[in-house]
């Protein structure tokens, strides 16, 4: 399989990552070399498939779902650039001169 | 184990003033990302001021920087986490610091753990102690050389495909996997949830299963432990009478480095000398072990690398068009590694629409059959396997940086056993033209006592610094 130019640019705005303008060559030829080699599962007959894997022990078994706060070392105020009336400040979703 | 390495006696002061020594000795190997002689003087003060001696007193250990602690910077080797102060200690810090241990060394590693080589940390490669134009393995490189280079006693490293055996094996030390849910992940920033697990170095099999012992059990923190006891220091054995290990021919291919292949072949003679009935068994979907990591890996990487984002976690860039998203992509732009962007990409691209089913279902499904094969040759009578660590010894820096395939096999013995959840250890098994050679032990889930006291037992009769011809 080939994965062209404007589909890593595609997984890239999927991803949530800038990718330069510079790099996209060198990222297009590995990618394919990365996928061209996984893509080497399609050997595994399709009658010989199992269920997909469910990790850990067949004895782990989920926690009771309570509520507990785990304590900490630093308070909210210094977890983060800001921290006002019980809340974190982050940037306005739109155009951030506005909130600048 | 003694409190500083190689010096038995003395109080905590004493160890972290030794330690403090050793660590500036040995700077050129970029080892470590944070340490200061200050912190060791307080955690020795605070050490002698227990009220008990603890199983680990006084014995100096470092941290893998993606274990968080509250005392010093957690950076996962990455700029986007540069200066991240964590307002809690990972499960494993608090066990051994209730043991007594020295802490306050955090050690220089790949990436967000992703890299066979320690090339991929944002503030310079490890180098390999025993030669400094090689690589010391990966990702947990910096806890490897550390061990080797008589540092700390023990480490702690992670493993998500191998991350601890592989530098064992290649910088000459030993290295302990345990089973999957033996060690709490809590404070262990997560890479691939189905995989992590916190693992051990250690100069020899009782150091690490010292450290083991200590920081196993379940965990109310994390809901992946499993309601079992604490392990107990294995005991070990005087020989392998009554054992039978399996040598899967899988792990054995033709072109296998010449060095490896004879230090694997002394290591089962001595096996068999010792008692232990050697057997051929097969593996046979551990051929397609790298293709399913390869798969696996990156897409749980991708789901919990989101957080990333400047808002959530991490250093804050903002975008040319000034708006929440440019915010996030020029963060993480910016803030990952080469490896890790390709990481995070390959990992979008088969979760995302239309090639889920090809590509991490599949996967998956692959991975069912690699960890039955391992379920039934342990049923069919084999107590442990026995295998090469690595292909190679350590190889040259910058030799597979180009080709990012020849550097995910480098792993190719060590991450079938991640895929299926499975403790297992790498010891020294001689060295080829200097450099170390690891032989690995893998057991059925839970089994580390049994795998331990048989490592101890090999170990002890594995000239393990010499030369294989």
């Amino acid at each position: 399989m080939t994965i062209r130019r404007d589909e890593v640019l595609h997984v890239a705005k999927l991803a949530e990552l800038a990718v330069p303008e510079s790099e996209l060559e060198r990222l297009v030829e590995q990618l394919n070399r990365i996928v061209d080699y996984v893509a080497q599962l399609d050997q595994v007959p399709a009658d010989h498939m199992a269920d997909p894997f469910l990790p850990g022990p067949s004895e782990l078994t989920p926690r009771e779902d309570v509520e507990g706060a785990v304590p900490l070392a630093r308070s909210p105020v210094q977890l983060a650039p800001e921290f006002k009336d019980g809340f974190f400040l982050v940037p306005r979703h739109g155009a951030m001169e506005d909130a600048s | 184990m003694s409190r500083a390495a190689g010096q038995p006696g003395g109080g905590a002061a004493l160890a972290a003033a030794e330690t403090g020594k050793r660590l500036a000795a040995a700077q050129s190997l970029n080892a470590t990302l944070d340490w200061s002689q200050e912190l060791l003087d307080a955690e020795a003060a605070r050490v002698d001021a227990m009220a008990e001696r603890g199983p680990l007193d006084g014995i100096p250990i470092a941290l893998k920087d993606n274990i968080v602690t509250v005392e010093q910077p957690t950076t996962c080797a990455s700029r986007i986490l540069e200066g991240y102060q964590s307002p809690f200690n990972a499960t494993a810090v608090e066990r051994l610091r209730g043991a007594g241990a020295l802490l306050g060394i955090k050690s220089n590693m790949d990436e967000f753990a992703m890299g066979s080589s320690t090339e991929h940390s944002a503030f310079g490669r490890v180098k390999h102690p025993l030669d400094p134009t090689r690589v010391p393995g990966g990702s947990s490189g910096g806890s490897a050389a550390l061990v080797a280079a008589g540092v700390v006693a023990a480490s702690l490293g992670s493993e998500t495909g191998g991350s601890v055996r592989q530098p064992a094996s290649f910088c000459g030390v030993v290295g302990v996997k345990p089973s999957y849910g033996r060690v709490s992940r809590y404070g262990l920033v997560a890479f691939g949830s189905s995989l992590d697990c916190i693992s051990v170095f250690g100069r020899t099999v009782e150091d690490a299963g010292r450290v083991l012992s200590v920081i196993s059990g379940p965990d109310p923190l994390d809901a992946t432990t499993v309601n079992r006891p604490p392990m107990p220091v294995p005991q070990p054995r005087q020989d392998l009478r009554g054992l039978t290990l399996g040598l899967p021919r899988e792990y054995f291919p033709a072109d296998l480095h010449q060095g490896v292949a004879a230090a694997l072949t002394r290591t089962i003679e001595l096996a068999r000398e010792l008692g232990a009935e050697i057997r051929e068994v097969s593996l046979p979907h551990s051929a397609y072990a790298v293709p399913t990591y390869y798969i696996i890996a990156p897409a749980e990487a991708a789901a919990n690398l989101a957080r990333y984002d400047g808002v959530r976690y991490g250093a804050r860039r903002v975008g040319a068009e000034r708006d929440i998203r440019s915010l996030y992509r020029a963060t993480r732009g910016e803030g990952f590694g080469a490896e890790v962007q390709r990481r995070i990409l390959v990992g979008t691209y088969v979760l995302s629409a239309g090639y889920y089913d090809a590509y991490y279902r599949k996967a998956q499904r692959v991975r069912s059959l690699i960890a039955d094969d391992f379920r039934r040759t342990f049923a069919s009578g084999v107590d442990l396997l026995l295998t090469p660590t690595t292909p190679t010894p350590a190889f040259k820096a910058g030799e597979k940086t180009n080709d990012p395939v020849a550097m995910y096999l480098a792993d190719i013995f060590v991450c079938p056993i991640n895929l299926a959840g499975l403790p297992a250890v790498s010891i020294p098994a001689g060295r080829s033209e200097g450099l170390p050679i690891g032989a690995q032990l893998i057991a059925p889930s839970f089994d580390e006592e049994r795998l331990l006291a048989a490592a101890a037992a090999l170990e002890r009769a594995i000239p393990a610094e010499a030369e294989v011809r």
